[in-house]
């Protein structure tokens, strides 16, 4: 008997269970809750703070990236011919040669027309003491350093071979020996 | 959205919390963005290397002491023909015509490809510096009339710098660079 009475408590009728939590309770919207008839949130939260970041990084390298002027001062009357095995550019005096005039650093620096009247090479005195003067002051202010001797010419793509050497040969006694042409960068042939 | 939230605000007080504008923030980091971005100005100049082979003095080192290299002497004095000469000092060890053709690709750009392929094979057949470890690079030196137009010349340095060989900076960087050094003759 008292073995029945033990095991009376698993023999309860079987029913549905109801909503019985936390029924009593008037607000709806905990019962609601309560009872798993919410539905999943349908707002989006939007991570705009990464997104900020990434702005102001892009911002960042433009801006530092950014020249007003333009990148290099290359004169207009100048047009540049192409190559493909080139090197980067390099922080040097530069020397311009437009039709007539010759230039470093956009500062006049004598003509080309006494060479093609006399059709010989010859040292451009002009040329030769800015490019010395240059020198000198490098040397002052880079004191034991020894100057690299690069000088970048910018030349017109139809400039004779004779005005080009006499300027070659007033930067090698100037003390630039080692010229660097600048070009217009062509993409590699496979 | 960003806020900022203190608390309070209970009581009847006036809540400390703020909003911060993002959206019209962000509006103006892409107005910037895009500024920039159309204003760059995105370099397409390079340089071209040559050193200066100027007649002058006579240097102190006496000329026995001279290491007499094989260099390769590109000639671009004909109409016709260039003329590709390896010397050993003075003393011409081999001589080769290319004809000249060049190839017009717009109004300044001219190339000689004809050229840089007889260079590579020259190279390939007589260069003396191969090796990555090696430090020196094999010599050329340019002749030209007083005529030649400097896109002519830019064409043909080009040229010589096609062969391209490995070379050790050290700490296992190796990377590729011109067979050739190039010195443009002024005399």
């Amino acid at each position: 008997m008292s073995a029945n009475k033990a095991l009376s408590r698993f023999h309860q009728p079987i029913a549905v269970p109801g909503r019985r939590l936390m029924h009593h309770l008037p607000l709806k919207f905990v019962q609601k809750k309560v009872i798993g008839g919410g539905g999943r949130a349908v707002n989006q939260e939007i991570p705009l703070i990464p997104f900020i970041d990434f702005l102001l990084c892009i911002v960042l390298f433009l801006l530092a990236s950014f020249s007003a002027s333009g990148e290099l001062p290359i004169d207009k009357n100048v047009k540049l011919p192409t190559a493909e095995n080139v090197l980067d550019m390099t922080d040097a005096p530069m020397v311009a040669i437009t039709g007539t005039q010759i230039l470093v650093d956009g500062m006049p620096a004598g003509t080309t027309r006494d060479i093609e009247e006399s059709n010989r090479m010859q040292r451009i005195e002009g040329l030769f003491n800015i490019l010395k003067n240059k020198r000198e002051l490098w040397k002052q202010i880079n004191p034991g350093k020894e100057n690299p001797g690069v000088v970048v010419l910018q030349v017109d793509h139809r400039v004779q071979a004779l005005v080009v050497k006499s300027v070659f040969q007033t930067a090698a006694f100037a003390g630039y020996p080692n010229v660097s042409f600048m070009v217009k960068r062509l993409g590699k042939a496979e | 959205m960003a806020g900022i939230d203190v608390g309070g605000g209970h009581g009847g007080k006036r809540s400390l919390n703020q909003e911060i504008p993002l959206i019209p923030f962000i509006d103006f980091l892409l107005c910037l963005v895009s500024f920039l971005l159309i204003t760059a100005v995105w370099s397409q100049m390079a340089r071209i290397n040559a050193d200066a082979r100027v007649p002058g003095p006579p240097k102190d080192e006496p000329q026995e002491n001279v290491v007499k290299e094989k260099q390769l002497n590109v000639e671009m004095r004909g109409e016709r023909y260039f003329k590709l000469i390896w010397k050993e000092g003075s003393t011409v060890v081999n001589t080769v015509d290319v004809e000249r053709k060049p190839v017009m690709a717009g109004e300044s750009v001219v190339r000689y490809p004809d050229l840089a392929k007889k260079i590579q094979e020259e190279w390939t057949a007589n260069g003396s510096h191969r090796a990555a470890s090696d430090k020196k690079l094999d010599q050329a030196v340019l002749h030209t009339d007083n005529t030649t137009m400097f896109q002519d010349i830019i064409a043909v340095i080009d040229a010589i710098y096609t062969p391209q060989r490995e070379f050790d900076f050290g700490g296992g960087n190796v990377k590729q660079v011109p067979a050739f050094n190039v010195t443009f003759a002024v005399n």
